[in-house]
């Protein structure tokens, strides 16, 4: 019985804004202790998505559960953090002001969580909300969303309009989080901002869900660029019609080439010879996720 | 006191010194004016009478015998302009319950927190109930000592009275606006609706006296049971008190129910 154990559990979730598809069937399950990865362009349907999780708007057909219960039930929120994709923060009020007010309704948390999140994160929470930049109003989104320590962090689109380092942290808190056996449901419009810290990837386009990915698989069929450098040249014929080497290219001493999956044959080719330098870019995730928008063939029935 | 309502006032603090201020000093000023007009009646009744026509006359309350003190109260404070920016006030509040903070994106972040749609919109609505209490204790006062200096000769209880029906009538339009904010998460639809019944009920009230119809359509704005009964002089009318605090607690479980079925911030 998976579905006992499910953070996050929907069937059939559909919701239309009047005639216009905001996400359509929608089956999935994300499981204790998970990073998920939502995936998909601008008006894919990734906010729609998380709006019907939380009990913002409600689903036209299907059902949502967090940890089993219905997200109207109050208490089941209790136990979310929840970044919204557009968060607004206005007023004179000031930050901390505001933080405190929120961990007073969630009933209290954690002595010391805002002040050590603030100093992470690097914001000023002495400012009036509605003086904060894009960039501090998401810091403290990203406070209020982790300040309770919560069993289940539901955060759209988290990296928007953080600069790279504040990204580097807001990385390594959700790593923490993992540790800790928390559960994420991060949304972005790029897999290469989730797929140092996801376990799974789920890709929607138009208001469907088209793939569930897990990140290791997904790594291993990524196409991925090689360099060898050896003590002198090489015959091509060592290697060529390699499994899964594409593109060779030798040039005297140098060997370049685009791996599929995994570099195994490659290396057994290459360790005849004397090896002085070796250079392999990152996977290109990017590239595969990219064909699922191209093509439509990737209907992965998750669950399935 | 809960959070969200405790939260609600802090929001509310600005607007609702300011609009005590200006209540305040409207009825100061007008106030001031009595002492005058107590001392010159037929020059001021005539004057009211050549400078205001006829139908402008009745719109205001008829204007006669307002050389009296409490002729001069309900001309002045009770029947138009005191209640006019009093209901500015409530309509006002009564959107930054729902409608306003959905328009601007903030409440999307509140209905996701562990407090129930229901027991939100309650807090919220006891907030606007206890904010526009304030106001009216602060102007309660303010006019009783302003009326004593000035020799009104009009009991405390009347004006009690007078102040009373005038907060209930001020909360329904403030509800009115919550509600219809809490129902359609519109701004500007709760604003033209609240005003538009405002108007018109004053007016339907106004001229009720000299036609049936609007004698009829008045009974169905609370214009009507605040006015009737003329507390100033008869004491608080009870009856129609409660007509008036049953029209508001329909209003508020209407927001209540109808704000938990729907979408949020769509
Ligand atoms: N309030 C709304 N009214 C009408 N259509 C909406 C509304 N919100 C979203 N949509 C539509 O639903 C689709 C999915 O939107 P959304 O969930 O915001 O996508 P994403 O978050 O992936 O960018 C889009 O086509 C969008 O235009
Ligand atoms: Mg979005």
């Amino acid at each position: 019985m998976p579905c006992m154990t499910a953070v996050v559990q929907t069937e059939g979730l559909t919701k239309f804004y009047g005639k216009r598809r905001g996400l359509e069937d929608l089956t999935l399950e994300i499981r204790p202790g998970e990073v998920f990865g939502y995936l998909g362009p601008n008006g894919a349907g990734k906010t729609t998505t998380i709006r019907l999780l939380l009990d913002v708007i409600r689903p036209t057909r299907g059902v949502a559960r967090l940890f089993g219960a219905d997200p109207r039930d109050a208490a089941v929120r209790g136990r979310v953090g929840y970044l919204p994709g557009e968060l607004a923060l206005e007023g004179r009020e000031k930050a901390s002001e505001y933080l405190a007010y929120l961990a007073g309704v969630r009933g209290g948390i954690g002595k010391g969580m805002i002040e050590t999140l603030a100093e992470r994160l690097e914001v000023d929470l002495s400012v009036r909300m509605g003086r904060l930049s894009k960039g501090n109003k998401q810091k403290v989104g990203l406070i209020q969303a982790f300040m309770h320590e919560p069993d289940l962090l539901i955060l759209d689109e988290p990296t928007s309009g953080l600069d790279p380092l504040v990204q580097q942290e807001f990385l390594a808190m959700v790593r923490e989080a993992r540790t800790a056996g928390r559960t994420v449901l991060m949304s972005s419009h790029v897999l290469a901002e989730v797929e140092h810290v996801s376990n799974r990837v789920g890709i929607v386009r138009r208001g469907r869900l088209v793939a569930v990915e897990d990140i290791a698989a997904l790594r291993e069929k990524a196409v991925r660029k090689v360099e060898l450098h050896f003590d002198a040249p090489v015959p091509e014929e060592a290697f060529r019609d390699l499994p899964g080497v594409r593109d060779l290219k030798i040039e005297g001493a140098a060997l370049s080439c685009t791996i599929d999956g995994r570099p195994d044959a490659l290396i057994k080719a290459a360790a005849r010879f004397t090896v002085v330098h070796l250079v392999s870019a990152e996977p290109d995730l990017e590239e595969i996720f990219l064909t699922y928008y191209s093509e439509d063939v990737h209907h992965a029935h998750v669950g399935a | 006191m809960p959070m969200l309502v405790r939260k609600t006032l802090r929001e509310y603090r600005r607007a609702l010194i300011g609009w005590t201020i200006g209540i305040c000093t409207f009825i100061g000023l007008y106030v001031s004016f009595f002492p005058q007009m107590r001392d010159n009646p037929d020059f001021y009744s005539q004057a009211a009478l050549a400078k205001y026509p006829e139908g402008v006359r009745k719109l205001m309350g008829g204007l006669e015998n307002f050389t009296s003190g409490a002729g001069f109260l309900q001309a002045v404070v009770y029947q138009l302009f005191v209640p006019l920016l009093f209901i500015m006030c409530a309509v006002i509040l009564g959107n930054k319950a729902i409608a306003a903070p959905e328009e601007s994106g903030t409440l999307e972040l509140t209905v996701t927190l562990p407090v129930d749609r229901k027991r939100l919109v309650l807090e919220r609505f006891a907030a606007l109930a206890a904010g526009l209490l304030a106001v009216a204790v602060v102007s309660l006062t303010v006019l009783t000592v302003l009326a004593a200096a000035v020799d009104m000769d009009v009991p405390f209880g009347r004006i009690l009275a007078a102040h009373i029906a005038l907060y209930l009538l001020v909360l329904f339009f403030g509800t009115l606006a919550l509600t219809v904010g809490a129902a359609t998460g519109n701004k500007g639809l709760a604003m033209g609706v609240a005003g538009a019944y405002a108007v018109a009920g004053y007016v339907f009230t106004a001229l009720s006296r000299d036609s049936q119809v609007m004698d009829v359509l008045s009974r169905l704005t609370p214009f009507h049971y605040y006015s009737e009964g003329n507390p100033l002089v008869n004491g608080l009318p009870v009856g129609d008190c409660l007509v008036l605090l049953a029209g508001t607690a329909v209003l508020a479980l209407t927001a209540v129910l109808s704000f938990d079925r729907r979408d949020v911030g769509v």
